[in-house]
């Protein structure tokens, strides 16, 4: 008998022919996460078994796979000879000695001599009778003790389904350049792609000196909270201080932030088409400010090519929290640094610009000059 | 690099740290050890507590326990004192202490904070106002932090206790501990001091208590060090660098604080008059400088300063929320001029030409700024 990790996938059962290209991103996303802690990943008819690590390490493999986009549930559990005394020696470790439980067997194996209801009967008797305080509750019971039958002499114990990350295994649908800002939004639009099994980039635009060092090192927290989910393990940076002084001085006031916009998709496309990305990706959300809106979003888009990929377009504020609080990010994401840039805020920023009266301020600024400059400043900061 | 931010911290003194170095080498024995090595390093604890101590305090009457900094001797003082009706303290107050009091009102003590003045100073008669027969704690800080205004604590600790003598009288001086001549009456209950605006290192602070005063509950319990008021073992080779920087401070005290007032009125007679106005008043200590460059950012003028070799201190650090000091907003300043605070503050290594230069510096980034 040996302590396992059991885990099981998500979705890429449905992949037909290239279900085994899917399987081999997810092992090696599944090693990947488990860097640095001992332990044998081992295939098993539909299944993966992390086996082999060190009974204090348990924890810690659970909740690394427990972020592995793919990952739809994982049991802590053992690794047993199907013989009847090998199982029952598992499921005491497995259940509790008191309260109500139920046994349910799965019985992969269809040639074994029991049926599951007989398996069912037969561990839960001797349960009973090895720890006299359980009862049986079929319905409503406050453990569980899952007997897996598998080929080859095999079973699996286990008392609990964990729900995993779901998704698909991050590296199985292409690269995105996501546009991280130190806010709510971003980091779960990040995770959102990276469920969907994209590859991520991490783009952060700041204005120093009118924001400063501290809200630039709270970026790169978020984006390594996020990489830990999405993969990618470099943060790019740039400076768009000369462009927003630019604006300021040149362009009329309530479009400050329409035309930075601008600015930044341009540079973001530059610098997604070199890292071989192949979209954008934001943290917007219709209506929440006023650059969110769909000339807002139309606006941007004019001056790129790229896809501009929006997972939180439809998503209420709260409902973003509460994913934020779940991957992690938003007790970062709410430090209290920023806003230095607020020295360039509009009063009254233009909900519904114009693309007309967009093009002609923006005719006022050497548009390419400033883009390559910015794209000058790139630096690469390591997660 | 021309460094005027020593009100925040200053460069740990080079003869101070040498000096205190075998205690991090050689004689890092726990002075509870009951062998020579441990009574060695606890008579030099023993030392340097009376030496800082006789600089500002009568021995017979106060005593000193070492803390780990300047903000738990205050919470210290303040947790122990603050028992129940009310506590009275300055609007002026370092955060260690306005906070801490802001939190007694969890505890059902009403905290009551008296005004300051334009310069920073606290507005002694209001102060008083406030102290009635319900009164435990009151505190005043002695050099405000922001501003470098001085309060007389003696005068107004005098005040206090004519009120009502039975409430226990508190003063922060980080800000003028080895920095202005202090001389502890009998009506200052507790003094916070800290090592590392002194050329010292952080992480040592230390709390005087007037022996007399009762009103103390150590909130650190373990292995009874400090006289069991402040438990955990010493930080030794911080006690170490504080005594012997304090020792370089104190021998030339004065000469220091004479040479630097004039370079404080020098750096402001050489700073823009038509961008910069001045916050800190001419009689408050010699170490701080505080103008505001109105229509500014206090911060964003911070980095270029520090991009061009001049590191100087702000207002508070820019945050959403609120993004200028509230102790500057305490002294009744207008929107504008909070916004743009610099706090240049001087040590004894500050030189004249450091001085004239950094003036021009930051004339030139402000003026660039407009």
């Amino acid at each position: 008998m040996e302590k396992v990790v059991i885990i099981r996938y998500a979705e890429i059962h449905l992949k037909g022919k290239n279900r085994g290209y899917f399987e081999r991103v997810f092992s090696v996303n599944l090693e990947k996460s488990l860097k640095g802690i001992r332990h044998e990943l081992r295939r098993m008819s539909g299944r993966y078994l992390v086996a082999a690590f060190d009974e204090a390490d348990a924890e810690e493999i659970e909740s690394r796979v427990a972020r592995v986009f793919g990952v739809h549930s994982y049991s802590l559990g053992y690794l047993t000879e199907s013989d009847m005394d090998s199982i029952l020696a598992a499921a005491k470790l497995v259940c509790p000695a008191q309260g109500s439980f139920k046994v349910d067997t799965h019985r992969g194996d269809k040639k074994y001599p029991l049926t599951s209801m007989q398996l069912n009967a037969e561990v839960g008797a001797k349960l009973i009778e090895a720890y006299p305080a359980l009862t049986v509750d079929v319905h409503t019971p406050q453990h569980y003790v899952y007997l897996d039958i598998r080929d080859g002499g095999k079973a699996l114990v286990f008392g609990t389904f964990e729900e995993g990350a779901n998704g698909m295994p991050v590296g199985t649908s292409g690269k995105g350049l996501l546009l991280i800002s130190g806010g709510i939004d971003s980091p779960v639009a990040g995770y959102m792609m990276a469920k969907r099994g994209m590859n991520v980039e991490y783009l952060h635009f700041h204005s120093y000196p009118y924001t400063n060092e501290q809200a630039k090192d709270k970026v790169v927290e978020l984006a390594r909270i996020l990489s830990r989910y999405a993969g990618g393990n470099t943060l790019m940076t740039v400076s768009v201080t000369h462009i927003q002084e630019e604006i300021h001085k040149n362009c009329a006031a309530e479009l400050n932030v329409t035309l930075l916009r601008r600015f930044m998709f341009r540079i973001a496309e530059r610098i997604a088409k070199r890292a071989g990305a192949q979209c954008l990706i934001t943290g917007e959300s219709l209506g929440q400010v006023a650059s969110q809106t769909i000339e807002g979003m139309t606006s941007s888009n004019a001056v790129v090519t790229l896809p501009v990929l929006r997972p939180l377009v439809g998503f209420d504020k709260e409902e973003i929290i509460v994913r934020a609080k779940k991957i992690g990010t938003f007790e970062t994401s709410v430090l209290p640094y920023e806003d230095c840039c607020t020295v360039f805020l509009p009063e009254f920023p233009a909900i519904k610009p114009k693309l007309s009266f967009i093009e002609e301020e923006e005719g006022k600024l050497d548009i390419d000059g400033l883009v390559r400059e910015a794209v000058g400043t790139l630096e690469k900061i390591t997660l | 690099m021309i460094y005027l931010d020593n009100a925040a911290t200053t460069r740990p003194l080079e003869g101070a740290v040498g000096k205190a170095a075998k205690y991090l080498k050689e004689e890092y024995f726990n002075p509870s050890a009951r062998y020579h090595g441990g009574a060695e390093v606890s008579r030099m604890l023993a030392r340097a507590r009376s030496f800082l101590l006789e600089r500002i305090a009568d021995p017979a009457l106060f005593e000193l326990e070492f803390t780990s900094c300047g903000t738990e001797a205050d919470n210290q003082a303040i947790f122990s004192a603050a028992r129940r009706g009310n506590a009275v303290a300055s609007a002026g107050e370092h955060a260690a202490v306005f906070e801490s009091f802001k939190s007694l009102k969890s505890r059902g003590i009403e905290p009551r904070f008296a005004p300051v003045k334009a310069d920073g100073s606290v507005d002694a008669d209001a102060l008083v106002e406030l102290v009635d027969d319900k009164t435990t704690l009151v505190a005043v800080v002695h050099v405000n932090n922001e501003t470098g205004a001085v309060n007389d604590i003696a005068a107004i600790a005098k005040r206090v206790k004519q009120k009502n003598p039975r409430t226990v009288f508190l003063s922060d001086g980080v800000q003028a501990f080895g920095k202005l001549p202090v001389r502890l009456t009998k009506d200052i209950d507790f003094y916070s001091v800290s090592a590392h605006k002194i050329g010292g290192l952080k992480g040592t602070g230390a709390l005087i208590r007037r022996k007399a005063c009762t009103a103390f509950a150590p909130y650190i319990i373990g292995g009874g060090q400090e006289n069991g008021m402040r438990s955990g073992t010493e930080n030794t080779f911080g006690i170490a660098c504080f005594y012997h920087a304090a020792e370089e401070k104190f021998a030339s005290l004065r000469e220091d604080g004479e040479r630097l007032r004039s370079y404080r009125e020098r750096l402001w007679e050489l700073l823009d008059h038509d961008i910069f106005m001045r916050i800190s008043p001419e009689n408050g200590t010699p170490y701080i400088l505080t103008v505001s460059a109105k229509g500014l950012r206090g911060e964003i003028l911070q980095r270029d300063l520090w991009d061009n070799g001049v590191a100087v201190g702000t207002g508070s650090a820019c945050s959403s929320k609120k993004p200028f000091s509230r102790v500057i907003e305490a002294c009744g300043y207008d929107e504008a001029a909070l916004y743009g605070v610099l706090r240049m503050s001087f040590s004894p290594a500050t030189t004249e030409e450091e001085t004239e230069k950094a003036a021009q510096i930051i004339n030139a980034c402000a003026r660039r700024r407009i």
